[in-house]
């Protein structure tokens, strides 16, 4: 039961996986459709029982006040804030999607012999929204400002530069000589759309998942001086290619001579591709064995130990 | 543009002490470096969770089963899945259950298995075999009969200067290579690009001609050494037979052949590690920000602040804990 | 006692050192570009002329909507998988494609795969998608103008899915169904006009992966591109570039990009220079570092060997 049942579930869908290539009927197709929606669904629990299971983890440390238990806190303490931060709190009240359009008196008539006037549209946003009025982009100001649009349909647009605030966006009909006041301020959203959660993404986030994979520039200067050795032939053809490499597919070595970044594409086309369609190949004969043994049920290690 | 509001301001500056924080851990492991790694390490979690649920979760399971997105048939399948997500949760809250967990791992691994099968055993061995087991020969392009793809693909070519070609040649064949470069539908431009990829070894004279029948011998050489280097590298992978005499030479030209693209591979590798850095920089002193946007973020003024503020945080840290007894650690060897 | 050799004293190096002239030789260069033009490479080059070679739809001035008796616009599939610790090898990329597609008047799709992705995506849309890169009179660019784009009219945005291979397979099979027949901002698919007829990958007139790693292009080539026959066009970081390239050979791949070097080549084609060409432009330097330190890393090596099969004598 524990174990037998899922030896029969793999053999079952991997049987159905492998099979599905050949068949063409679309039945088939949306069958095996829903099988990968299934796949997309368990992988996304995966990443989220994973998660989980770090804060699982964490809380005894800090409550048995391991070492550093301190930074443990702020672990918890950044998890927290971003699950709040992703939930929909705006959904709770009721957040205006249009801006307020009202129309006016409308313009004086022309005097005979001049233009019809066209419609003015007035616009009071706070200073750092930006509106559309029609094809006319401006930044608010605080104070009316006045635009002037053909008669006719216009779109209504009010928007803040950063993300995480709503757009309002209405339609007006205008005809001559009509105005209108637009007014609005789009309001703050909450959720993974949101401005806390796409603020701490773009401030925390990003700086720290970007340099920590920088420091592996300064490791891999220290290793090329303290680690890379032509201690024999292979060690010096490696050392050799790289160096070519290097210089190739940078803008320098294109200017020092035209040999340097064409040396370098043919060591990419002819050598390194000749080893690594053979890696590919062997790696590819490797993963259709594991496949099947899996499918066949005669690899159980991911089903772990009883 | 309207003015960055100042709490992105205040983010920008948080941002770059982060990056000074983490870039602390190449002076040795400190307090400022656990520190950032411990928040991201926490906001990573919160992230993945709202976003997993949101994007996957959400339309998938919950809109699809409570909100009516599918029904009949599938809507009893997508329960399934619901029913397996259950099984995969139930390890999380009690370990004595962890054995249910197993059903929907088994379901994704034999099922991923299944797709991997068919879909390595199609682009990666059979599309390299097709390929590998292709002509040796490389013949060259002839200008006056070939096809827009062909054109197209020569060195300094494109897309207008094969239709250019194609146009001329119908009014008058090309007499040579110097002829088909500056004709006079061609731009200066256009000229000058493929005058630049002359060349008789990888360039354009090695690999167009004005007439059918000729071929390119150092592409042919090439595609020797690609054959033999595959070969050959196949052959250092294969245990069954002893690695001595003649099948201990090509497997030894296998391993030089991998060598070569390991290193080539390295080359590559250290060029995209400095890209990291590369950016970093980048951000850090503004020059990602739209210039009135930097102005305001005084990307180099904060990067030095952080870095007063870092290193006298670290030489505290330090003398703390001589005093304590602790010694100070130092990374520098490891 | 034997004076301790020179090259004794260099093995134990503080790495420390190093740490800082690498330092110096990535901040140093921003300040005083050596300005050197960034040649595209083959791969390069055949990425921009798989997307030159897409038809360019006319548009009338006034409504940006296709012309009757015009080619059809070019319908494009761009997936963006990465994080911002790529962004600096691939972004450019993404900025100079996008341009190059906005001159062609090119309706986009764009989706992700990777959890990192969807803010730095919504961020790209706002900053390349809903404004113009491009307008007329910029400064330093001589190519044709691009336009603002409009959301669910010009471009769609399909949000993320998870499911590596699974559901890079199914975006193949049905792109509806793996998105659940919503854009990301939840409007129907069904009521969004430029994606009549597009129900699959194999619809697109090209596939643009922008791609840092797994999954990503080897996934697409895997589980969808070789199957289905699909024109894509591959940007990846470098360390990728030596795994995807017999793609390229093969021509499951008809275009590719390798890294920031490889970025700058594109933008130099498209004639806008960005972050990637600046960014090159530092990797001389940085580079030249390395590859002195591996110079001189061996020097000091085969000096000590020298010296002790000597027999230590200095």
């Amino acid at each position: 039961m524990k174990k037998t049942v899922p030896l029969v579930i793999g053999m079952l869908f991997g049987a159905f996986a492998l099979a599905e290539f050949y068949i063409p009927h679309h039945q088939v197709g949306a069958l095996s459709n829903e099988f990968r929606s299934w796949a997309a669904i368990l992988a996304s629990s995966a990443f989220i029982i994973g998660g989980i299971n770090i804060l699982q983890v964490t809380w005894p440390k800090i409550r048995r006040r391991e070492p550093d238990w301190g930074y443990k806190v702020v672990l918890l303490a950044g998890a927290a804030v971003m699950l709040l931060a992703g939930l929909p709190w705006h959904k709770l009240g009721d957040a205006p999607t249009h801006p307020t359009v009202t129309f006016g008196p409308r313009l004086p008539a022309p005097a005979p012999g001049e233009p019809p006037a066209a419609p003015a549209v007035f616009v009071k946003v706070p200073a750092d929204v930006t509106y559309q009025i029609g094809a006319t982009v401006g930044a608010g100001t605080g104070r009316l400002e006045v635009v002037r649009v053909a008669p006719g349909e216009v779109t209504i647009k009010l928007s803040r530069r950063v993300p995480g605030y709503a757009t309002l966006e209405t339609k007006a009909t205008l005809i001559e000589r009509d105005t209108i006041t637009v007014e609005g301020d789009p309001p703050m959203m909450w959720g993974r759309d949101g401005r806390v959660f796409v603020w701490i993404y773009e401030h925390v986030f990003g700086p720290a998942n970007a340099t920590l994979f920088a420091l592996l520039a300064f490791f891999v200067a220290s290793a090329a001086f303290r680690a890379f050795r032509a201690r024999n032939t292979e060690a010096a053809l490696l050392l050799g290619a790289a160096i070519f490499m290097m210089l190739g597919r940078a803008p320098l070595g294109g200017a020092i001579s035209d040999v340097f970044p064409d040396f370098a594409q043919w060591l990419l086309d002819v050598p390194s591709n000749g080893g690594r369609r053979a890696i590919m190949m062997g790696a590819a004969i490797g993963a259709i064995a594991t496949g099947l043994r899996v499918i066949l049920g005669l690899e159980r290690s991911h089903l772990g130990n009883d | 543009m309207t003015a960055l509001p100042w709490i992105d301001i205040v983010g920008y500056w948080i941002g770059i002490f982060i990056t000074f924080c983490c870039l602390s851990f190449l002076y040795k492991d400190n307090p400022f470096y656990k520190l950032i790694e411990h928040l991201f390490i926490g906001v990573s979690v919160g992230y993945l969770i709202v976003l997993q649920y949101g994007e996957n979760i959400e339309p998938k399971v919950v809109d699809a089963i409570f909100g009516g997105g599918v029904d009949g048939a599938w809507l009893a399948l997508r329960v399934v899945a619901l029913v397996l997500v259950v099984m995969m949760f139930a390890k999380v809250l009690q370990p004595r259950w962890a054995w249910l967990g197993r059903y929907p791992l088994a379901f994704v691994v034999a099922f991923y298995a299944g797709l991997q099968v068919n879909a390595v055993a199609q682009a990666e061995l059979g599309e390299q075999i097709k390929f590998s087991a292709g002509s040796i020969d490389a013949p060259k392009v002839d200008l006056n009969h070939a096809e827009p793809e062909a054109l197209t693909a020569l060195p300094g070519s494109s897309p207008a200067i094969a239709t250019k070609w194609i146009a001329e040649r119908a009014q008058r064949p090309f007499a040579s290579l110097d002829d088909a470069i500056t004709r006079a539908s061609l731009s200066p431009l256009e000229r000058g690009d493929l005058a630049a990829a002359r060349g008789s070894l990888v360039g354009l004279d090695a690999k167009a001609a004005v007439s059918p029948g000729h071929h390119d011998g150092f592409g042919i050489v090439s595609n020797l050494l690609l054959l033999a280097g595959l070969l050959a590298s196949l052959v250092y992978f294969y245990f069954s037979v002893a690695h001595r005499g003649p099948i201990g030479g090509i497997s030894r030209f296998g391993v030089w052949t991998l060598m070569i693209g390991f290193g080539a591979s390295f080359g590559l590798t250290v060029q995209g590690r400095i890209s990291l850095a590369i950016g970093r920089a980048y951000d850090v002193l503004g020059r990602t920000l739209a210039p009135e946007d930097a102005a305001r973020v005084h990307g180099p003024l904060v990067s030095l602040v952080s870095i007063g503020l870092i290193t006298a945080g670290i030489l505290i840290w330090e003398r703390r804990t001589r005093d304590r007894g602790e010694g100070p650690g130092a990374d520098g060897e490891s | 006692m034997a004076r301790e050799h020179w090259s004794e004293r260099l093995q134990r190096f503080d790495r420390r050192w190093i740490f800082l002239v690498m330092a110096v030789a990535v901040v140093v260069p921003l300040y005083f570009p050596l300005g050197l033009p960034a040649r595209p490479d083959p791969m390069t080059k055949a990425a921009y002329n798989a997307v030159e070679a897409l038809p360019t739809c006319q548009l009338d001035p006034v409504t940006h909507r296709p012309v009757p008796g015009s080619p059809r616009c070019a319908r494009v599939f761009i997936s963006i998988d990465l994080d911002p610790a790529s962004t600096p090898e691939v972004e450019p990329f993404y900025r100079a494609v996008v341009l190059h597609l906005k001159r062609k008047h090119a309706q986009l799709v764009i989706a992700t795969t990777w959890y990192q992705a969807p803010p730095l995506v919504e961020r790209y849309l706002r900053e390349t998608l809903d404004v113009a890169i491009a307008p007329a009179g910029t400064d330093g660019y001589a190519g044709a103008p691009d336009r603002a784009y409009e959301r669910n009219v010009d471009y769609v945005n399909l949000g993320f899915r998870d499911g590596k291979g699974a559901i890079i397979q199914q975006f193949g099979t049905d792109l509806r169904s793996a998105f659940d027949g919503r854009a990301d901002d939840g409007t129907p698919l069904d009521r969004i006009p430029m994606m009549q007829g597009l129900n699959k990958l194999k619809d697109f007139d090209l596939i643009v992966l922008v791609s840092a790693g797994s999954p990503g292009a080897k996934e697409y080539v895997q589980f969808v591109g070789t199957r289905e026959k699909l024109p894509m066009v591959a940007a990846c970081t470098a360390v990728s570039t030596t795994d995807l390239a017999p793609y390229f050979q093969t021509g499951q791949l008809v275009g590719l990009v390798g890294g920031m070097a490889g970025s700058a080549g594109y933008e130099n084609l498209v004639g806008k220079p960005g972050a990637g060409t600046a960014g090159a432009d530092v990797l001389n330097i940085a580079n030249l570092v390395v590859i002195a330190a591996i110079i001189f890393g061996n020097v000091v090596f085969f000096a000590g060997r020298a010296h002790r099969r000597r027999g230590g004598r200095s």
